[in-house]
């Protein structure tokens, strides 16, 4: 059973004839433990899948079913649980608390589930990531690079079904997206993450298990790696 | 009287709240149960939700977990199987080529009718055949003990400068056939986690690729940078390329590039250098313009202070 799916998954945005059909007909299964990648031009619709996979939007038709269940059929509170125990987020923005400390910023998703901290777990997190120096810095403090290891950590650190990754390294130059990327694929493996990446960038795509092409919201081209 | 009454209704609440507990963990208990159920059904598909703010919610949620580590365990276990049937499957077909032209020219020359010219080509055949061969079984050797575990990588912080100097003296001999330069840009020696017998294979086969689909006379470059996390180890070589669509095939087992056609190889070095650095926690990208250049870029993690 795939962590994540989605059949003839659509978004439509405005009326005919002014239709734009930002995502037509998205069938996608992420198996567990897989990286996979999607990638596209900016407009092809590659971020309106993410937020519907991640339960930011609803969609016009089609399903996106995580863990076995449809997103759609949730109301609004039991998706922001739902999303807060199942999916872990990396934004191109990093999104980190400015003033929280980085371990702060990594514990908070554990924390606002009321769940008892597996320290064992999240230091393992934070050595793998490089952070250990860093850990009672404040976000500002870090470089980019930095910055978006955090995000992965707390993404990481409520060990969700899927991890949601967005542009993960649109931020960064070349050499850092490099290094980000390596960690984030050496961590998924070791902690058998399953994740799904969206970028435009062909030679980040490489770390992944599978390559999906998106192009005005239609998959064109998929291949294993 | 009134004493009566309040021993009456003290005894009244007691007996209530006795019975509501009861009847609470009981509940409790039978909603467990339905879990367990479940989990014991591997159905994930619980009849109680996983999406509430309540404790119960939290169990089923971990439930659900539960039974989704066991189906990714399996899956694996079966992914690995179809791996190894493909893998075997792969094999024979990439052996049968060779085999079956060192056992046509082998009867062309026992029935004896040649020519000494034909003859000699003929032998240089079944040698060349001969060779791709024991070239795979090779490969295939470290491979297999690579991918079954046989061999366990120790990774362990040593400086790479004589690592990759290594690499380059294996192939010293095939860049001065071709006339091929070998530059390194001067760099501090660094300690990197690595393997060095095996991360020297891994080089080496990256550095016999770039000399074999270079140009003559030219260039290879190989550069050092180091990044917060890994340190980056580049080898660049002016030659066909490859281009961007086969980018992720390229290091797949027995792929062989489009350009690649009509050169000397069985699609098995690439593939056992990304196995070689992914067994160190470290990885390799591709970057080319076809007709231009390619660099690969391989990723070590650095030792931390």
């Amino acid at each position: 059973m795939p962590v994540l799916s989605t059949q003839g998954l659509k978004k439509h945005y405005g009326k005919e004839p002014h239709i734009v059909r930002a995502l037509d007909g998205i069938d996608i299964a992420v198996e567990a433990g897989e990286f996979v990648a999607v990638v596209g031009m900016s407009g092809s619709g590659k971020s309106t899948l993410l937020h519907m996979l991640g339960g930011l939007d609803k969609p016009t038709d089609g399903k996106v079913i995580v863990d076995g269940q449809e997103l759609a059929k949730m109301s609004d509170e039991q998706l922001t649980i739902f999303r807060r125990r199942n999916v872990g987020f990396v934004f191109q923005s990093y999104n980190l608390v400015p003033i929280l400390s980085v371990y702060e910023n990594i514990v908070l998703p554990i924390e606002l589930d009321g769940n008892t901290i597996d320290r064992a777990f999240i230091d393992e997190i934070i050595d793998t990531l490089g952070l250990g120096e860093k850990r009672d810095n404040l976000p500002n403090m870090l470089s980019g690079g930095q910055r978006q290891r955090v995000a992965i950590a707390r993404a990481l650190a409520t060990k969700p079904s899927i991890l949601l990754a967005d542009e993960p390294t649109g931020n960064l130059d070349t050499k850092t997206s490099q290094d980000v990327l390596g960690v984030l694929k050496m961590t998924s493996t070791k902690f058998h993450q399953t994740m799904m990446m969206i970028t435009h960038n062909e030679q980040i795509a490489q770390l992944s298990d599978r390559v999906i092409h998106i192009e005005d919201g239609k998959i064109v081209r998929e291949g294993r790696s | 009287m009134a004493l009566a009454v309040t021993i009456i209704i003290a005894v009244a609440i007691c007996f209530l709240t006795v019975l509501f507990s009861y009847r609470y963990v009981r509940k409790t208990f039978d909603s467990i149960d339905q879990v367990l159920d479940s989990v014991l059904a591997k159905n994930t598909d619980l009849p109680l939700e996983a999406t509430a703010d309540n404790r119960l919610s939290k169990l089923t949620h971990k439930a659900v977990k539960i039974i989704q580590m066991n189906t990714m365990d399996i899956s694996q276990t079966r992914q690995e199987k179809e791996i190894i049937q493909s893998f075997i499957s792969d094999m024979s077909h990439q052996m049968k080529t060779p085999l079956s032209g060192i056992a046509m020219y082998t009867d062309l020359l026992l029935e004896g009718r040649i020519t000494e010219a034909e003859r000699q080509e003929f032998l240089s055949r079944v040698k060349m055949g001969t060779e791709k061969l024991q070239w795979m079984m090779d490969s295939l050797v470290k491979m297999s003990r690579l991918e079954v575990g046989a061999i366990e990588l120790s990774p362990v912080s040593t400086g790479i400068k004589q690592t990759i100097s290594d690499s380059i003296s294996t192939v010293y001999g095939a860049a001065a056939k071709k006339n091929i330069s070998i530059q390194t840009a001067y760099f501090e020696d660094v300690s990197l986690l690595h393997d060095r017998k095996w991360t020297s294979e891994a080089i080496t086969n990256i550095l016999e690729n770039a000399i074999k689909y270079s140009s003559a006379n030219r260039e290879i470059n190989i550069s050092l940078e180091t990044l917060p996390i890994y340190t980056k180890i580049s080898i660049t070589d002016y030659g066909i390329g490859i281009a961007p669509d086969e980018w992720n095939s390229i290091f797949k087992r027995f792929y062989r590039g489009r350009n690649a056609k009509g050169v000397d190889g069985a699609g098995l070095g690439l593939y056992l250098a990304s196995l070689i650095f992914h067994k160190q926690d470290g990885y390799i990208l591709v970057d080319s313009k076809p007709g231009k250049y390619t660099t690969f870029s391989m990723f070590l993690q650095n030792c931390k202070k």
